[in-house]
């Protein structure tokens, strides 16, 4: 697969390595991936991310996916949902945070710190399911490459923390594909 | 936050699409509160043994998922 993967893509994949890296963190996960895409430049990805007016918001961007994380990694919909029960995560994160430290509550698991120097990172799951899906979106729209913008297509494709943060910055699935292809399409995933 | 109120009035239309959610969101937030626990305890030095006794668990099974943080 990772043969028909363009230059920028490729970028994006080493760029979300570091990103984990920097963060001190042994997984490369899927916000990794869209921190790295929002560093690229002159991009189909970040034409597209620049159409829509992310690129300009990308602290923004970038402050939200801190949020989840901080959460647990539990997304805005799951706290949604917990409310529906009269669970009050905001609660619960402050007072675990209170006994155990800002953070305390970010996925963190499989002893990521103190291993922080290994090497090669693994991506976790929903990493590679969004490289994977990646691969069909563009065999969906015929393009023999794979590009950072299916990258980004896969992401949003998804649920999960990178699709609600750009949602909150009017960056969807359907705003994508109509950028970057013309016309609207259903779900090419 | 208008459509977290949405959803939680929609909770009570029983859409089982929400519980099914909200469960979900439990068992994750169940996960990082025992992670968050355990290394609290380990930290406290307590022993694989005495924190699987608490969690109703076997040692093997605490010490080969939360083993090396």
């Amino acid at each position: 697969m990772f043969e028909r993967f363009t230059k920028d893509a490729r970028a994006v994949v080493s760029g979300a390595a570091a990103h984990a890296e920097r963060a001190g963190e042994a997984v490369v996960d899927t916000d990794h991936l869209l921190l790295a895409l929002l560093d690229r430049e002159g991009s189909r990805a970040s034409f597209a991310l620049d159409a829509l007016g992310a690129r300009d918001r990308r602290d923004s961007i970038a402050r939200g996916l801190a949020t989840a994380r901080r959460r647990g990694g539990l997304s805005g919909a799951e706290a949604d949902a917990l409310a529906g029960l009269g669970i009050d995560l905001s609660e619960i994160i402050s007072r675990v945070e209170q006994t155990h430290g800002v953070g305390a509550l970010a996925a963190d698991s499989g002893g990521r710190r103190g291993r922080g120097r290994m090497r090669h990172r693994p991506f976790t799951n929903g990493a590679k399911k969004t490289l994977e899906r990646s691969l069909r979106i563009a065999t969906g729209h015929r393009d023999r490459h794979i590009g950072d913008e299916h990258l980004l297509l896969a992401l949003l494709a998804r649920p999960g923390t990178p699709a609600e943060v750009l949602a909150e910055h009017n960056v969807t699935y359907d705003r994508v594909d109509r950028v970057l292809y013309g016309e609207p399409e259903r779900d090419a995933g | 936050m208008a459509e977290a109120t949405d959803l939680v009035e929609r909770a009570g239309d029983r859409d089982p699409r929400i519980g099914l959610r909200a469960v979900v969101a439990l068992r994750r937030l169940a996960e990082r509160l025992e992670a968050v626990q355990v290394r609290g305890a380990r930290q406290q030095g307590w022993s694989w043994q005495e924190i699987a006794e608490e969690l109703g668990v076997s040692r093997q099974a605490v010490h080969k998922k939360y083993r090396g943080q």
